[in-house]
């Protein structure tokens, strides 16, 4: 009886954990064979992206934890309010970003200067739809930054999200009202509209400010 | 691909040889052996696993049967399989209620992730009563003024209007909410006031959407049928969801307090921990 009983085990072996297995050795043959391959043609081994640590913040609501998970493709519908800091490692073609996003909610922004060390950019994310009270905070929180000594030498992406939104504010009127070209004279800085419908414009503004962080990355070799 | 390639070999040959020889040697079918041999959440499941992969429409279809058509559905294995109900009597009621608790389990994350894609609406008159019966429960002593007051940061809300903070989980995170804060009111009470501790202090509402969030991605992500088919002998229902959140809220505070975080913004990493600490659990039915 006790025989039949390992065969039924045998038979009922967890299938997910049998299909891992199986994945796991494929991928180890896989990089296996590819590393082999390597070997054999003298190349040596394949460069690695480089890494950037950049701070993403900006007011609750804005959409910095949507737009984030929308980038690494995982599905924003199920977004909480981030409380604290979450830590996301967004991959692109030419470069990996260390994302680490700050909650935007009145009680989380008075921390948030204690996590700037470190940090080789910034993104801002702001609703461009909101009321009026909102948009003159995010000014303010924008101009802290821009001014803020750990801060103020990097190259900062700013996305005026929520632009499917009717009541949205056209980039002009962002770049007027945030005064970007007085008062962020001298450094780098991006402007771009976005939704969570249009990846490929967002896709394309953080080419961009790859292409800063490494022009700032060679700099600092040359210097 | 390598796995699709698994799944065919394992699903259309060797699967079906086993089986042939367990028939043979004790001369009777999957199902009758799965209720011989174990009971509660392990026999569910594998009655569960045994109807998803096999060959015969009848048994595929059996997981996603709807509770009218039960008993007629249970008939038909019987028919499919030769099982004579004189000889195996047990057979007939046992199948129900695996079937009962199956389909319930799937039919019940279909109700869940419905009230969790309406959105809160503040011209919706019941969402509104919701929200201000929200109020009253956990503040019974002091009035709202105003709709769009900074009273709402007294119970955890991160701005003047609640409705910014449900976000991905719509009405569903007020229901819950308004579920512990009705059927727990003394806990509610007792756990708003410990989240207004001045150095261990989180928002309250705001952890609570969080954790509304966990226990939908367990629903969904199959981790509650375990505790679900141990617990609960026939259709799980959405009051049995609504108790799942209530332990969720009491055991994260405790857990809080216990871990003693440096500040609020180290939420997410406890909140990871105690994410593993209830998957654990979970498993261990």
């Amino acid at each position: 009886m006790s025989d039949l009983r390992i065969t039924e085990a045998f038979l009922y072996m967890d299938y997910l954990r049998m299909s891992e297995c199986i994945q796991i050795s494929f991928a180890v043959c896989r990089i296996g064979i590819y590393t082999c391959f390597r070997a054999l043609c003298c190349k040596g081994p394949p460069p690695a992206r480089p890494e950037y640590d950049l701070v993403c913040i900006g007011l609750t609501g804005s959409g910095k934890t949507s737009l984030l998970s929308k980038l690494c493709s995982e599905s924003p519908n199920s977004v909480v309010s981030t409380t604290g800091f979450s830590i996301k490692a967004v991959p692109f073609q030419n470069a990996i970003l260390n994302v680490k996003e700050l909650g935007g909610a009145d009680n989380i922004r008075k921390y948030w200067s204690r996590y700037y060390q470190g940090s080789q950019g910034v993104i801002f994310v702001l609703d461009s739809a909101s009321s009026e009270d909102d948009l003159e905070t995010a000014r303010n929180e924008l101009h802290s930054a821009l001014q803020h000594p750990q801060l103020c030498t990097l190259p900062f992406l700013i996305l005026a999200n929520h632009q499917d939104k009717p009541a949205a504010r056209s980039v002009q009127e962002v770049k007027k009202y945030f005064e970007l070209e007085p008062l962020a004279r001298g450094k780098r800085w991006i402007l771009q509209p976005c939704s969570l419908d249009d990846m490929d414009a967002l896709k394309d503004s953080f080419s961009q400010l790859i292409n800063l962080l490494e022009e700032k990355d060679h700099e600092a070799v040359r210097m | 691909m390598f796995i699709s390639l698994w799944e065919f070999f394992y699903g259309h040959f060797f699967r079906f040889w086993m089986k042939w020889l367990l028939r043979q040697m004790t001369g009777k079918c999957e199902l009758q052996r799965i209720f011989d041999t174990y009971v509660g959440a392990q026999r569910t499941h594998r009655i569960e696993n045994s109807l998803t992969y096999s060959k015969n429409k009848v048994l595929q279809k059996a997981t996603l049967v709807v509770q009218s058509e039960v008993d007629r559905c249970v008939v038909d294995i019987m028919k499919e399989k030769n099982i004579n109900p004189e000889k195996d009597a047990s057979f007939k009621i046992c199948m129900k209620a695996c079937l009962l608790q199956i389909s319930g389990y799937k039919q019940l994350y279909l109700d869940v992730e419905s009230v969790r894609k309406k959105p809160y609406d503040s011209d919706n008159l019941q969402h509104e009563k919701l929200l201000l019966k929200l109020w009253n429960l956990l503040m019974p002593t002091k009035k709202l003024k105003a709709r769009i007051s900074k009273q709402w940061a007294d119970i955890g809300f991160q701005g003047d209007d609640p409705k910014t903070d449900f976000r991905g989980m719509g009405i569903l995170g007020l229901i819950n909410l308004v579920y512990f804060s009705e059927n727990y009111t003394s806990e509610a009470h007792q756990i708003l006031l410990r989240s207004n501790h001045p150095k261990l202090g989180y928002s309250y509402a705001i952890v609570g959407i969080n954790l509304t969030e966990m226990a939908y991605s367990l629903l969904k992500s199959e981790a509650l049928k375990f505790h679900l088919y141990n617990f609960v002998p026939g259709i799980p229902t959405m009051e049995h969801f609504h108790q799942f959140y209530c332990y969720l809220v009491y055991e994260f505070d405790k857990f809080w307090f216990e871990e003693k975080p440096e500040s609020i913004m180290y939420f997410n990493v406890y909140r990871e921990k105690f994410h593993e600490k209830i998957k654990g659990l979970l498993l261990d039915c």
